[in-house]
Order: structure tokens, then C-alpha cells, then sequence
């Protein structure tokens, strides 16, 4: 494999500001990396440790939580505890001995579509230093010999 | 009442900013038909151009915008953009308005707003700058309503060509001018205004020095979708100013030529606001410096948010009114030349940029509207109306909110805004027996247990998926996932002929899921579920991939790319939409009852407005008799009989047969859901304890009228309070005719640590009481020490009779207090003259202390335990959104008004009583009361009562119930999922985001990458 490293990336937005400002980004046509994949949720309240880690699981080589500004969270604090959670999850990663970099929480407004695509730019870029996700390569490693 | 006669069950609100779509959007949900009608080509107003708002400085667009897509859905509401009024005849109940809309040369029913024509023809068509980035005033507005371009004939030079590219086939080469005539039993008046140009004058370099610019187009130039894309840099060499200077008033509050002699009520704030946000958002170290004559920030909170500007953030404020403003030529640089109270020397700055405040000014349209609509203007331009009756004009049945009453800001806005449309609505007669209008969708099939048949449908939205990926290929590829039964390119699907084909296509191959590859489901969700629940299918079963703005509109440059990516996403949405299933919206019968606690001018106003629309209302005061804090006032700044009207307004709801007046009364429990409650009061001198059902509650508890022991208040009876002083000179004139001095001091217990905000009505109840005073004695000397005099709106207009009268208007600063002392020839006041620089000793024989209000700490307290409501700081309750929705708290079901909610004036709390009135009769004209589906449900049997549901949820909503599990009121929940996703034993799931099904959207990602 001489291509470069095409990272999976995972982000979950929340349907008030992150994915708003996704399409926001759409309609200035403001070009980010094709490796950043969103589902929509509510709230980014909402999402789970349990989402971050089965999606590290199922091969993905980075996840962001995208959510509301300070303050500006559609459900008072829902986004708020999602960096709580985005911290726990991280330390815990750090815990087995897996790059804690590989996950993060970012805030945006609803407006903010330039900062949307820079985001994803960075974050696909980061995720590209540090190569593909080890479990992911384990699990081809796996099915390969399986096969063979 | 003899308007309601069976007629017209139409209201026609004329003008679609914020204020005509909070009242065409009351109207509707109150089941009365509307007609939208706004001269522009898209409705939204000036709000819509704003970067931030504040007192949040939140970008509230993505709070508006609902509102916005919310207008154009409605089914009640018929929205005619690019349309005007020319006449209007007939009266209150029957109007007939002549209306005349412009060719628009685009049919809104086909155009999908895909931008082909603008793409190749940028100069032909037009659009809400939101989405064009050309635009040098482009704001962050991603849903124009409607959702449509039109045609600038003048610039077209080829019809032909333009049709060519619109692959809908939505251009109208011959559309013409369309007249009509609108039968409607009232109409409500929401133009607005527009700002001041101050290019007119000659002094501050306004349209001559490239770096003076307005309010607005400060706002565009921080905006992260304005010209410079968010980067704050001055127009003439683009580089970031490091000093910004605001000058306030700017063609209001003068005498001078192009002035306008009233207040603009909410310059002060922006600007404070725009310094705030510069150094929140940009830098820390920019300068930033207010020169202001009064700083009037009396809203809700605002003085808070001055002080935070000031000691936190460093603005810097200076008062006086520069004369003019000087362009260094080399540099662009701008010198603002300035004198102060308290230095008498004249002083030079030199800033990079200088921001303008200007106010509003009715445009010469509007006058000429009013013309045609017969109503009476008043000397400035706004419509006139009567002090006790705030959003009626002087034409029966024509109604008036927002800035086209008077100038003011948006929370202001939206709440006469819901009083306008509530009186409007009142001239409607509706019969209660009217079945509810059914939208007709055939019953829904059972699909549970079926197995999953999903169809993919793919639209190309003419070259905007289809410029960047073959769809057809993508159709092929998609065929092969599991549980795909059909797939099909639909061009664009939510036009008319697709729809209909892809209807034809679920029934035909017997689809019970669909997926959509088109835009985005913040805006056609709602259509593509309809579409499913016109099949018998639930709308849950559908999911919405978004590979138009998030896939093909990014990666124009790699259609490779796009196209694997497109079909990831499509994948996703499939084994997402596997997942799903059908949803119930959960609904209980509405009870229609109103219970109104506070009998003062707000309760007893939205009362008898409820009470008109034949519903039954429970009046709860506590005193012994109705009227509240607005009995104890004798006359309005304007010269209106308080005492008159408020004898009228109790005998009228003292005599309603459908008002229950219950004096003497407590709350004492509280049950139930939104649209069902059940409340316990006390009632009576013997508390005789008695159970209301109703659906609704308005809180209108009243706030207290302040009696800090400051300056001798208690103390000596020559030292009154201006309420004090109002009724002393109705009831005994003689006493106050022999007074030849009088002092007044404002803020007294405001604007201090212990209660840090503005009571807003003390320097109007101080001007009017001073005029009156002077009527009584011309030669008496009337002494004003204040810190701002805060005559906002037309108020100013007293404030400066006043000063014509001779009231002499004294400064004080906080640090350097007046001093009051009783001596045996009279009360003698201390106090330092900052333009005179020296101390002045003033002898009395009054002092009148401007306390104004407080928050009633100890019902509030009490009221927001057993209803859950919050409240702020200083104790008065909370509404839900300080902008938006100012008379609707948090709990759905609960309305406020009045000054429960924030000090206001009488005419004021008559508003908010109405809109509180109208804001619940939104609710109570339903029949069902729909609680949605996307809720958090708990499985009993999984909870082990940890109670961490408990502690996370926003909104206090789960409780341990009887058997030991968390319970969630589906009425409560607002649908977040804080709580399932906190839940250690995966006891919650949130409906319509289920854990299995946004772990198979996972598994769709990453299925054939492994």
C-alpha cells in the first residue's frame, strides 16, 4: 500500500449548532476532508461513551463530538456534559494504553460553517499523523488470516 | 360582541419580521387563518441581519429560523411574499383589503431553491443574501421563506436562457401583477421601521470616511458569514482596529436638523453588546470606548450586562455628546473631539474605527400605509394608540406590534406581538363545536414484526448532487445493501412529480422504509414524513441522508471522493432506518380551563381576554380585593386616569360570567402535565381548601413596590416615595401647590449591589410627577438627582418638557450619593454637581425618592417550588428564552406576565396580560395535547434507582415512582437524551436516537471496510 492514509472519521453533531453548521459549511461551499462522517443527534448530550467506544471498536480511527457553543445549548447543558464525557472517555483510553488524541469534544456555533470545515481539516489531519487505528489493523490482521 | 358574527375567520398581519411571525404564528396555532404579507421577496425582518443579540450574545438565528420555516409550513398561514396593501374598506369583523402582489417570475411551488439560475445568471435573480456569498451584507440565514429565488425582470436580457437552467421548469416568464381583494375580520399592523442614514449629516463622516460606519454594518463586519467572513478589520486597508469608538444617539434624541426628538430605546444595548462581543470574540486588548448621554439599559437584566461590559470586558464609557468626527487623511485613522462633565476642557482621541449608533425612523412607506389602512399616526410616525389599550390603533380592528408602535427591541417586540395577534384573534368568532380539522392521511399500517423493505431514493437536485456524483451509479451500488428492496434516481425529490412518483413506488413494492439521499432534514423533513404518513406509513420510518450540503456541495473538487462517500452515508441511513420503528405521538384530551394567579392589571387583562374566547377562568389573588400595585397609581406619564380604568377593569371581571374571582386565596399543591393540571388553593379568610382543573396557567403575581430605609424614608413624613407623591398630588393638590422646592432622588434602592438592576419606571414616574407638580405651581423649583435619566422611547419627549419647564436635571455618581438630613427649617440635601465641581447643599420641602420595584422574593420562591418554574437572580420568574419567548416559561403550559416578570409600566403589563392570554391560546385551541415522540422511555425491569437520571436531567423531569424504577413524563420531556446516555444500566432510550439504532449507523460505515 504506497496511498496515503485515508482515516475513517466519526463525528457527532448536534442537531441545533454542529450539523447546522454543517450544512452552513455546504452552502458556502466550503470544502473540508470526505473522511469526517456525521450522525445527527439531538443533543450531543446524547451521546454515550458507549457510541465513542463502539465506534473505535467497529474501526474508526478518530471520533469528535461537535457541539453548542458556551451557553448555548438547546437543552441548557446537554453539551456541557458531553465534554464531561468526552474527558472520561479519554482518560480511560489512556488507561489501556490507547491514543487518547484519537477522541475529542469541539464547540461551534450554528453559524460557524467556516469553523466546521476547518475542524474537520485539523482533526483528519491529526488523525492522519497518527496513522490507522490499531484495533482496526488487528481486526484486518484478523480477517486476513481467517481467510488465509 | 357585535363584531363576532359569522364572517371572515381571517387575520391579515401585514409585514414578516419577528413581530408579524410571532402574531401570524399565535394566529394560526389559535386555529384562526392568517395571511403573511411582506413587500420583500422573503420574510424575516431586520433581526435576521443582526450578528448577535444580546443580553446573551448568542446567535439567535438558529432559535429564529424554526420560527421562520415554521411561517412558511403552517398550513393555516397563507404567505405572500412581495405583496402590499392599497386598500382597505368595511369595518372590525369585515374588512376587505385590496392587495397587490409584484410579479415574482418564479413559481413557488417548483422552485427548490437548487441555484442553477443563480449559478449561471447571478445577476437576474435574487435571493435571501443569507445563502449567497456575493453578497456584500450576506448573513448566516440558511432557510429564506420562502425557500424560493425570484426574478429581477429589469435585469433579465434573456428570458429563454433563464428557463433553460431551471430544470423544474419554475420560471414564469409572463407573470404579471396580481390585485386581489382579502375578506379578513382584522389586521395586525408590523412593519417595523428602518434605521436612521446618517450620511445626512455632515459631522461624523458618515458615507465619507471609509472607517465611520453604522451600528449594522459594524454587526455584518463581525458576522462569521459577513463580508470579511468574520474577521473584524476596518473598510478602508483591512487591517484590525485596535481602538473602536461608539458614538450614541446618532439622529435621536436631537433638536438639530435630520433629528429625531424620541429615544430608539435599544441603541445603548447594541452598542454595548457589539464593544462586548469585539472583545469576547477578537480581541482582549482592542479598545473599545461608548460616548453615550444616558446609558439606558433598562430591560430585564441589562444593567447587569452594562456592568459586566464594564468591569469585566473593559469597555470603556464616557459620557457626552461628541460634535464631530475628523478623518486623518494619511492614515484613515478617525479623532473624536469631546468634552466631559466633570472637565470642561475640550479633549481629542484617536480611534481606527468609529461605529455609529443609529436609532429608527418610520420610512415614508409606512406613513403612507397608515393612510390607506385609516389609522392615526402619532407626531413621530408610529402608529397611535391609547394608554390602556397598547396594540390597538384608531381603527376598530386594525391591531399594531413591534417597532411600528414605537421603537424597541425584539423580546419587547414579541411580546406585543402575541398581544396584537390575541386581539385580532378576539374579533374571530369560533365555534367551540367545530370539529378540529383533520389533516387527511390514511391509517397508518401495522409494520412491526415485518421485515424491513427499505427504498433508497436519490435525488440529483439538478447539478448540485448531480454536477459532482453519477447518481445512477450511486442507485446501483445502493441496490446491493441488505433489506434494500428498491432504489430509484428521483431528479429532485421534493418536488411535486417526484413525490407523486415515489408514493406510487412505496405502495407498488410494498416499502415500509425509505431513505432519502438528498438535502437536508433540517428543512425537508417534515415534507418527506408527510410524504410516508400520505402512504400509511408511520413518519418515524424515514431517514434523510444529506449528501447535497454535506457531501456534494464540500467535495466538488473530488467527485470520487463524494461518490464513496455518499454511498458510506447511504449505508449508514439504511441500516439506520432498519432500526426504526414506528412511533406514537403521544396526545391526551386538552383541558381547556385557565388558571390566572394575580389579580393585578396583567392577571385581570388576560383574564378578560380568555374569558371573551368562552373558556373558563380562575382568577387567584391573594389580597382582599383585585388590582394589585397599579391601584395605588392615580395617572400614566401620558396623563391617563389610572384609578378610572382600574375601577373599569375590576367591575368588568368582577361581572364575567366565565371569570371565578378567588380573593383571599393561596396555592397550596400542584399536579398534572401540560394541558391537565390540577391545582390546590387555599381560598377565603377561613382557607377553605378547593381543587381547579385547567390546562393553562399565567402567573402575574406582581412584584413589590420598594421601601428601602434609605434617606429617611420612615422616618421623617417629609420624605416620601414617588408613589407616595403621585397620590398626594391627586388627593391633596393644596399641600403640594404650597411647596416651593422639591427634591427627587433616582435609583434609590436600584442599580446598587443589593438589587443591581434598572426598575425601569422611576425616571418616567419622576418626570411625571414633577410635570404635574409644575402644573400645580409653575414657580416651584424642582431638583432631579439622577445617574441616567432613562426616558426611553417617546418618554423622551417628557423629559424634555421637563427641562423646558425648568426641572433641573442634577448628576450623581454611586461613589458620591446626595445626603439627606432633617434640620428644623426644612430637609436640606447634599449633593456634588459635576459640572459645577463643587457640592451643593439644597433645602427641601420634600424629598421624593425614586425606589421603583422589587421582586416579590417570598411568592416567586414559593410559586417556582411547587410549580418548578425558575427564576433569576433577583427573584423574579424566568421565561423560557430572554428574547424569543419572554411571556412563555420553561414548563410548557405556563405563561408570565406582567411584573412577576420584570419591572415594567401599566401599559406595559396590559401588553404582557394580553400576551400571556394569547400565548395560551395557542395551547387551548387545541383539542389533543400532542407530547411528540422523540421522549426518553425507561425500561423498569433494567433500573436499579440510582437516581443518576434524576440528577442529570435539564429539566428535573424523571422521579422514582411507587414501584422503585425511574419514571419519564413523556408530557415533560424535552427529548435531549442526557439522561440515556447517562444511565449505567442502559435502562433509558431515547425514541427516534436508540442506542441499536445509531450503533447500526456504525455498523453501515464501517460493514465492508473491515
Amino acid at each position: 500500500m504506497t496511498d496515503i492514509f485515508e482515516p475513517e472519521i466519526v463525528a457527532f453533531c448536534c442537531h441545533y449548532c454542529a450539523y447546522t453548521a454543517a450544512d452552513m459549511a455546504g452552502s458556502k461551499r466550503i470544502s473540508y476532508p470526505p473522511n469526517v462522517k456525521i450522525i445527527r443527534v439531538p443533543c450531543t448530550g446524547k451521546v454515550d461513551a458507549i457510541h465513542i467506544m463502539k465506534a473505535l471498536e467497529k474501526g474508526a480511527d478518530g471520533v469528535y463530538v461537535a457541539g453548542c457553543l458556551e451557553g448555548d445549548c438547546h437543552f441548557k447543558t446537554g453539551n456541557l456534559r458531553a465534554a464531561q464525557r468526552v474527558r472520561r472517555v479519554k482518560a480511560l483510553l489512556e488507561e489501556i494504553g490507547f491514543d487518547s488524541r484519537r477522541v475529542e469534544m469541539i464547540l461551534m456555533s450554528a453559524g460557524m460553517g467556516e469553523r466546521f470545515a476547518q475542524t474537520a481539516r485539523e482533526f483528519t489531519e491529526k488523525i492522519r499523523e497518527l496513522g490507522p487505528n490499531p484495533i482496526r489493523s488487528a481486526i484486518q490482521e484478523q480477517a486476513r488470516r481467517a481467510a488465509g | 360582541m357585535n363584531t363576532r358574527k359569522a364572517g371572515s375567520q381571517t387575520v391579515l398581519v401585514i409585514g414578516g419580521g419577528v413581530g408579524g411571525i410571532r402574531a401570524a404564528l399565535d394566529l394560526a396555532e389559535s386555529r384562526h387563518s392568517v395571511v403573511l404579507i411582506d413587500k420583500s421577496y422573503a420574510i424575516g425582518g431586520l433581526m435576521t441581519r443582526l450578528d448577535r443579540t444580546f443580553p446573551t450574545n448568542n446567535c439567535d438565528l438558529c432559535t429564529v429560523s424554526p420560527h421562520l420555516s415554521e411561517s412558511g409550513r403552517q398550513l393555516r398561514i397563507d404567505l405572500k411574499p412581495m405583496t402590499v396593501v392599497e386598500q382597505v374598506e368595511g369595518v372590525a369583523g369585515d374588512f376587505n383589503v385590496t392587495v397587490k402582489t409584484m410579479p415574482r417570475y418564479i413559481d413557488l411551488d417548483k422552485c427548490t431553491a437548487c441555484g442553477e439560475c443563480a449559478e449561471k445568471f447571478p445577476d437576474w435573480v435574487r435571493f435571501t443574501p443569507g445563502l449567497d456569498p456575493r453578497a456584500p451584507t450576506c448573513m448566516r440565514y440558511p432557510q429564506a421563506t420562502p425557500h424560493a429565488f425570484s426574478v429581477d425582470a429589469n435585469k433579465v436580457t434573456d428570458f429563454d436562457a433563464l428557463e433553460g437552467v431551471c430544470k423544474v421548469g419554475a420560471i414564469v416568464p409572463d407573470d404579471r401583477e396580481k390585485t386581489e381583494t382579502l375578506h379578513v375580520a382584522a389586521i395586525v399592523l408590523a412593519t417595523g421601521a428602518e434605521l436612521f442614514d446618517p450620511a445626512v449629516l455632515d459631522n461624523f463622516g458618515a458615507g465619507k470616511y471609509p472607517n465611520v460606519v453604522t451600528g449594522l454594518e459594524y454587526e455584518r463586519i463581525m458576522s462569521a458569514s459577513g463580508p470579511t467572513l468574520g474577521q473584524l478589520v476596518r473598510p478602508s486597508d483591512g487591517k484590525r482596529p485596535a481602538r473602536v469608538g461608539w458614538i450614541q444617539c446618532v439622529g435621536s434624541r436631537g433638536i438639530n436638523r435630520a433629528d429625531v426628538p424620541y429615544c430608539s430605546s435599544v441603541c445603548c444595548m447594541y452598542a454595548l453588546k457589539e464593544a462586548v462581543v469585539t472583545k469576547e470574540r477578537f480581541a482582549e486588548e482592542i479598545e473599545t470606548c461608548i460616548f453615550y448621554m444616558d446609558m439606558r439599559t433598562f430591560g430585564k437584566d441589562y444593567e447587569r450586562y452594562l456592568t459586566r461590559a464594564v468591569d469585566e470586558y473593559g469597555v470603556r464609557i464616557v459620557r457626552c455628546r461628541p460634535h464631530s468626527v475628523v478623518e486623518e487623511p494619511e492614515t484613515g485613522n478617525l479623532s473624536i473631539t469631546f468634552a466631559t462633565d466633570d472637565d470642561a476642557r475640550h479633549k481629542t482621541e484617536v480611534f481606527d474605527m468609529v461605529v455609529l449608533s443609529t436609532g429608527f425612523r418610520i420610512p415614508e412607506s409606512s406613513v403612507a400605509l397608515a393612510n390607506r389602512l385609516g389609522i392615526d399616526l402619532n407626531e413621530h410616525g408610529f402608529a397611535q394608540t391609547s394608554g390602556f389599550a397598547p396594540v390597538a390603533t384608531s381603527r376598530p380592528g386594525i391591531f399594531v406590534c413591534g417597532v411600528s408602535e414605537s421603537p424597541k427591541d425584539i423580546p419587547e417586540t414579541m411580546i406585543q406581538a402575541s398581544a396584537a395577534a390575541a386581539m385580532a384573534g378576539a374579533q374571530i368568532y369560533l365555534d367551540e363545536n367545530e370539529i378540529e380539522e383533520e389533516e387527511f392521511f390514511p391509517p397508518e399500517q401495522d409494520v412491526s414484526g415485518m421485515p424491513p423493505r427499505v427504498g433508497v431514493f436519490v435525488c440529483d437536485c439538478g447539478s448540485n448532487i448531480g454536477g459532482v456524483i453519477t447518481v445512477s451509479r450511486l442507485v446501483e451500488k445502493v441496490r446491493s445493501f441488505p433489506c434494500v428492496a428498491y432504489t430509484e434516481a428521483v431528479g429532485y425529490g421534493c418536488s411535486k412529480e417526484s413525490m407523486n412518483r415515489m408514493e406510487a413506488l412505496i405502495l407498488e413494492h410494498g416499502l415500509n422504509r425509505v431513505v432519502i439521499g438528498g438535502c437536508s432534514p433540517r428543512t425537508h423533513e417534515t415534507k418527506f414524513q408527510d410524504m410516508l404518513r400520505r402512504c400509511g406509513l408511520n413518519k418515524y420510518l424515514v431517514e434523510i441522508v444529506n449528501i447535497r450540503d454535506q457531501d456534494t456541495w464540500v467535495h466538488m473538487d473530488r467527485p470520487e471522493d463524494a461518490t464513496h462517500k455518499a454511498m458510506k452515508m447511504l449505508e449508514m441511513g439504511v441500516y439506520g432506518v432498519c432500526r426504526a420503528h414506528p412511533l406514537v405521538e403521544h396526545s391526551l384530551p386538552m383541558n381547556k380551563n385557565v388558571l390566572v394567579v394575580g389579580g393585578g392589571v396583567a392577571g385581570m387583562n388576560a383574564a378578560l381576554l380568555l374569558a371573551g374566547q368562552g373558556l373558563r377562568v380562575y382568577l387567584v389573588e391573594r389580597e382582599s380585593r383585585l388590582g394589585g400595585i397599579a391601584r395605588n397609581v392615580r395617572a400614566t406619564l401620558e396623563g391617563d386616569d389610572v384609578g378610572r380604568y382600574m375601577s373599569d377593569l375590576t367591575a368588568k371581571v368582577q361581572a364575567h360570567q366565565k371569570i371565578q374571582v378567588l380573593l383571599q386565596s393561596i396555592i397550596v399543591d400542584h399536579k398534572g402535565m401540560p394541558g391537565r393540571f390540577t391545582t390546590g388553593i387555599q381560598t377565603g379568610p377561613r382557607m377553605h381548601y378547593m381543587q381547579i382543573e385547567h390546562g393553562v396557567t399565567i402567573l402575574a403575581t406582581g412584584a413589590l413596590a420598594h421601601r428601602p430605609g434609605q434617606y429617611l424614608l420612615g422616618e421623617d413624613d417629609r420624605v416620601l416615595t414617588q408613589l407616595d407623591m403621585d397620590a398626594k398630588i391627586e388627593d391633596d393638590p393644596e399641600s403640594v401647590r404650597g411647596m416651593d422646592q422639591v427634591i427627587m432622588i433616582q435609583c434609590v434602592g436600584s442599580r446598587e449591589p443589593r438589587n443591581p438592576n434598572c426598575s425601569r419606571i422611576c425616571c418616567q414616574s419622576a418626570i411625571k410627577n414633577a410635570l404635574r407638580m409644575k402644573a400645580l405651581n409653575p414657580e416651584m423649583q424642582i431638583y432631579i438627582l439622577n445617574r441616567d435619566i432613562r426616558t426611553y422611547g417617546f418618554q423622551e419627549d417628557y423629559y424634555r418638557e421637563a427641562r423646558k419647564q425648568g426641572v433641573q436635571f442634577i448628576r450623581y455618581e454611586p461613589d458620591r450619593r446626595p445626603d439627606v438630613r432633617a434640620t428644623e427649617n426644612g430637609l436640606v440635601v447634599d449633593a456634588y454637581d459635576d459640572i459645577l465641581g463643587c457640592r451643593l447643599e439644597i433645602s427641601a420641602d420634600a424629598v421624593v425618592l425614586s425606589t421603583g420595584l422589587i421582586a416579590d422574593d417570598e411568592t416567586t420562591e414559593e410559586l417556582s417550588v411547587l410549580f418548578h418554574l425558575p427564576r433569576s437572580d433577583d427573584g423574579y420568574f424566568l421565561e423560557d428564552h430572554v428574547k424569543l419567548r419572554p411571556t412563555d416559561m420553561s414548563v410548557r403550559g405556563f405563561f408570565l406576565a406582567g411584573t412577576a416578570h420584570a419591572p415594567k409600566t401599566i401599559r406595559e403589563s396590559i401588553t404582557q396580560g394580553q400576551s400571556a392570554a394569547g400565548r395560551a391560546l395557542t395551547m387551548l385551541a387545541k383539542q389533543w395535547i400532542n407530547l411528540g415522540a422523540a421522549v426518553a422511555k425507561v425500561d423498569g425491569a433494567k433500573c436499579s434507582a440510582c437516581l443518576i437520571c434524576v440528577r442529570a436531567c435539564p429539566y428535573n423531569v424523571p422521579f422514582i415512582n411507587a414501584e422503585g424504577y425511574s419514571e419519564i413524563d413523556p408530557a415533560k420531556c424535552h427529548g435531549c437524551g442526557i439522561c440515556a446516555a447517562d444511565c449505567p444500566a442502559r435502562a433509558i432510550q431515547l425514541m427516534q436516537y436508540e442506542d441499536d439504532q445509531i450503533l447500526a449507523k456504525l455498523d453501515g460505515l464501517f460493514e465492508r471496510m473491515n
